[in-house]
């Protein structure tokens, strides 16, 4: 099984309570089982006997996690429970024991199909291609990152292979992606061409402007916990003029309402929707302030379960800079 | 324990729903497994050897003291034991559901309710989580200076069950000192309030009663405690003492002259040796002494100063501001993975206390007959919360290869704790300083307060005639018993 690669994480976790503060779902379903170390336990008892992951509500629990990485951030050890989680849904997907619903979505994903339009030096991945005029546009759905999130490696790995295709026909040297998503799995997997995050890419060519208007960043999952907590996002709204307040109480939370698990809100409505109503109490002046993540899907799950909030994504900071001032 | 396919099941399960919404009672597999083990080492290796583990038979969790209430009478109607959890991080295996019944989550109970800058205290719901709670307060400028290595894993609730402690105790206090008042229901469902304030003459004091009461009194709902300034200073200092002793001197010195450290922390040799090299990376021999002053620059500084010049006359190696503040930063390292002790060893925290003039006898008669009796289990200590009057031992046992039978494994577990508390009650020492009786230590209730125990009984008797709150914990009677 893949869980068994996983040993020293089960066997840390298990008995562990140091990061449960942190676990989003746990946070708001207040169950031991939304934890670590109740995932961990979980994961045990199936590692020793291993028909106990045909249990429903085991499966259920793993499908429920917000993979949100914040666990694994501030763990001294830095123990990859996110990878564990991961690990036991390739397991229950190889056991032919995915729920109805995580099928129905993977047959939707790994359909993607991908194209170019335009042309240009570099590729851009995203949104906003209109922010980049001298890029080639790519365009298609998820690359593999969510069906890797529920568990299906090989239909991930199917689909990038036809990404890669399509890239490599283009002849392209840079690749740059809007997703964080999207951009830490291919950075990862692609190979063969330089992948970066679009606000790197911004960066070189925003104006030197002096803060003007306040807004509040909602960190993404994936740029903090597996791109180094990249701070170029910051800097370029800072270069657009945006005043920058810290959102909630602490830097340590996972803020991104399930976006370490890519397709949250498809999957766990109600559950996305709490994530969302936790932002919405922890955030200072959610009726009046502005938000900006660098996550599509933060920035639709907030605007969907609190429409009353302004949530923009930082492509969309960035166009609409001048009309804000 | 009622079985999952009785039909006496579904009737408590639509009481439980009805009060609660269905959403608030589980019954899933995934959370009985979870409350089914807290931080006690016994269900750890229960869990680890592959056995079955008692479990709850409902998962509850109340979003208001009006619903605990409503559980609370429901489980006297059926007679089903309630078992108050907080952030299941308690040592004792306080919070376990020995008899099954319904384990009582307080986690949906978080919410941090008022802060008063007049008087500086907050008001919050028992199950918030403390470093939820200490992040809420400092976010307005405060800090409730309760700094537990567990401040992550635990509730207020829990904390005020257990009489728990942070690591600023010596100036802050323990959380019996932090409370200013509590609200509780009952174990036959009403919700009461003790005094608005802490020091009174009008009578005995009722919050005094509940803080340590594991459960077994009722359930902590809600709860003012003191909060403060953040302080403009804080500084931390370390020295290492050629032993144990002459370090202990110097700390009680630091006391009796009633300097006020906020932290003072001693390790004796093997704990240096073992723990404080691996951490701190300090790889001499000796007893590692650290202690720490906040408040205003100025009076930190003298205070400082002072604190230095008792422990210099017993000539240590001064190790400086640096492995000091190096202590402070990581002082909760220790706690996670792979730090922490953790099978397959078998561990106890033995954490005891006692005045000046008693805690070395303590110590060593602990020392002692762990290590006649119990060659196999090393023995460590730190000294942690330092009071006028002498201090807290935190002291382990640890046995790196126990036996591979849990029943065996569990019966040296006991036998160890039963030496060795005993020997520490003999020498002045109590039960426990700040992780609680619970499941463990119950057995030793009767040694410890001699026929006063009978006291607490009458009160347990009297408040929950049906034995519904927590059975079987603190020493108290066991379910139907
Ligand atoms: C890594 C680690 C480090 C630790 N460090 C410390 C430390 O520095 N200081 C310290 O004091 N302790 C420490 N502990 C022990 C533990 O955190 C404390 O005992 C804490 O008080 C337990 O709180 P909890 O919310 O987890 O309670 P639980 O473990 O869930 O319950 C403990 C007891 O309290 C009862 N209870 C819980 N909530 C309520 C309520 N609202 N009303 C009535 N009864 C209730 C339970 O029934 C049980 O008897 C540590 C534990 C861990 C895992
Ligand atoms: S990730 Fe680290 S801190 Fe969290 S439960 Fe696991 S070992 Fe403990």
């Amino acid at each position: 099984m893949h869980i068994d690669n996983h040993g020293d994480v089960i066997a840390a976790c298990r008995f562990c309570f140091m990061c449960r503060h942190l676990d989003p779902v746990g946070n708001v379903t207040f169950r031991e089982a939304d934890t670590p170390r109740g995932r961990a336990l979980i994961l045990d008892r199936v590692r020793m006997a291993q028909e106990r992951l045909a249990n429903p509500d085991f499966i259920d629990t793993m499908y429920r996690s917000a993979l949100s990485g914040a666990n694994r951030q501030h763990c001294v050890s830095h123990y990859d429970e996110t990878g564990l989680v991961l690990a036991a849904r390739r397991d229950i997907v190889a056991a032919g024991l995915a729920p109805e619903p995580v099928k129905a979505l993977a047959h939707e994903l790994v359909r993607a199909t991908f194209a170019i339009e335009g042309r240009g030096s570099s590729l851009y991945f995203g949104d906003h291609p209109r922010l980049y005029p001298e890029c080639a546009t790519l365009s298609g759905g998820d690359p593999g990152v969510a069906l890797e999130a529920l568990g299906f490696a090989g239909e991930a790995a199917e689909v990038l292979g036809r990404l890669r295709g399509v890239i490599a026909a283009s002849g392209s040297g840079t690749l740059v992606v809007g997703e964080p998503s999207s951009y830490v799995f291919l950075k990862k997997r692609l190979g063969g061409i330089a992948v970066v995050h679009c606000s790197e890419y911004l960066l070189s060519t925003a104006p030197e402007a002096g803060p003007a208007r306040r807004a509040v960043y909602l960190e993404s999952d994936f740029l903090r916990n597996y791109a180094d907590g990249m701070d170029a996002p910051r800097r370029l709204l800072r270069r657009h003029g945006y005043e920058l307040a810290p959102f909630g109480t602490n830097a340590e939370e996972s803020h991104a309402v399930g976006e370490g698990a890519v397709v949250f809100d498809a999957l766990q409505p109600e559950l996305c929707k709490r994530l969302c109503r936790r932002i919405r109490e922890l955030a200072d002046n959610p009726a009046a302030d502005l938000f900006i993540t660098p996550s599509r899907h933060a920035k639709a799950a907030l605007r969907k379960y609190h429409p009353e909030m302004r949530v923009v994504s930082l492509e969309e900071a960035v166009t609409q800079e001048r009309s804000h001032k | 324990m009622i079985t999952a396919n009785s039909y006496m099941h579904e009737m408590v399960r639509s009481e439980l729903s009805w009060a609660l919404g269905d959403d608030h009672v589980q019954t899933g597999d995934s959370d009985k497994l979870g409350h089914s083990i807290d931080y006690y080492w016994v269900p750890e290796v229960w869990h680890d050897r592959g056995r079955t583990l008692p479990a709850p038979d409902f998962v509850v969790y109340p979003g208001s003291a009006a619903e605990v209430s409503e559980v609370i009478k429901i489980a006297n109607t059926h007679g089903i034991p309630v078992i108050p959890w907080g952030g299941g991080s308690g040592s004792q295996g306080g919070a376990l559901p020995v008899y099954g019944g319904i384990v009582m989550d307080m986690k949906r109970m978080n919410r941090l309710l008022a802060i008063d800058p007049v008087s500086m205290t907050a008001t919050a719901e028992a199950g918030i989580n403390t470093q939820h709670l200490e992040w809420a307060v400092e976010k307005v400028g405060y800090s409730t200076m309760h700094f537990p290595a567990s401040i992550a894993c635990a509730t207020l609730g829990g904390f005020i069950a257990n009489r728990g402690t942070g690591v600023l105790s010596t100036k802050y206090g323990k959380i019996e000192d932090m409370v200013m008042t509590l609200e509780v229901v009952t174990p036959t469902g009403e919700i009461i309030n003790t005094l608005p304030v802490p020091r009174h003459a009008s009578g005995p004091d009722l919050a005094q009663l509940f803080l340590g009461s594991e459960g077994t009194l009722g359930v902590v709902t809600k709860a003012t405690i003191k909060i403060h300034p953040v302080p403009e200073s804080r500084r931390f200092h370390a020295f290492l003492f050629r032993n144990m002793h002459d370090a202990m001197g110097a700390g009680a010195k630091i006391m009796t002259t009633r300097l006020r450290p906020c932290v003072i922390r001693l390790y004796d040799e093997p704990e240096t040796a073992r723990l404080i090299k691996r951490v701190l990376g300090i790889d001499r021999c000796g007893a590692y002494l650290v202690f720490g002053f906040d408040g205003p620059a100025a009076s930190v500084d003298l205070e400082m100063g002072q604190a230095c010049a008792i422990c210099r006359q017993a000539e240590p190696e001064d190790l400086g501001p640096d492995m000091g503040q190096a202590w402070w930063d990581h002082r909760y390292k220790f706690f996670y993975p792979p730090y922490m002790f953790h099978l397959p060893q078998a561990f106890g925290t033995l954490d005891t206390v006692a005045t000046f003039a008693n805690i070395e006898k303590v110590y060593w008669a602990m020392k002692n007959v762990v290590g006649e009796k119990f060659p196999q289990a090393a023995f460590i200590g730190h000294f942690s919360h330092w009071y006028e009057w002498g201090c807290m031992l935190y002291a382990r046992f640890i046995i790196e290869d126990p036996p591979r039978d849990p029943h065996e494994a569990v019966a040296l577990y006991n036998r160890i704790w039963d030496t060795a508390i005993r020997a520490a009650i003999r020498e002045g020492g109590v039960i426990n300083e700040h992780h609680g009786v619970g499941l463990k230590l119950g057995r030793m209730m009767k040694d410890l307060y001699g026929p006063a125990f009978r006291v607490l009984e009458d009160i347990k008797g009297a408040l929950d005639p049906n034995n519904i709150m927590n059975p079987g914990k603190m020493g108290f009677r066991a379910k139907g018993s």
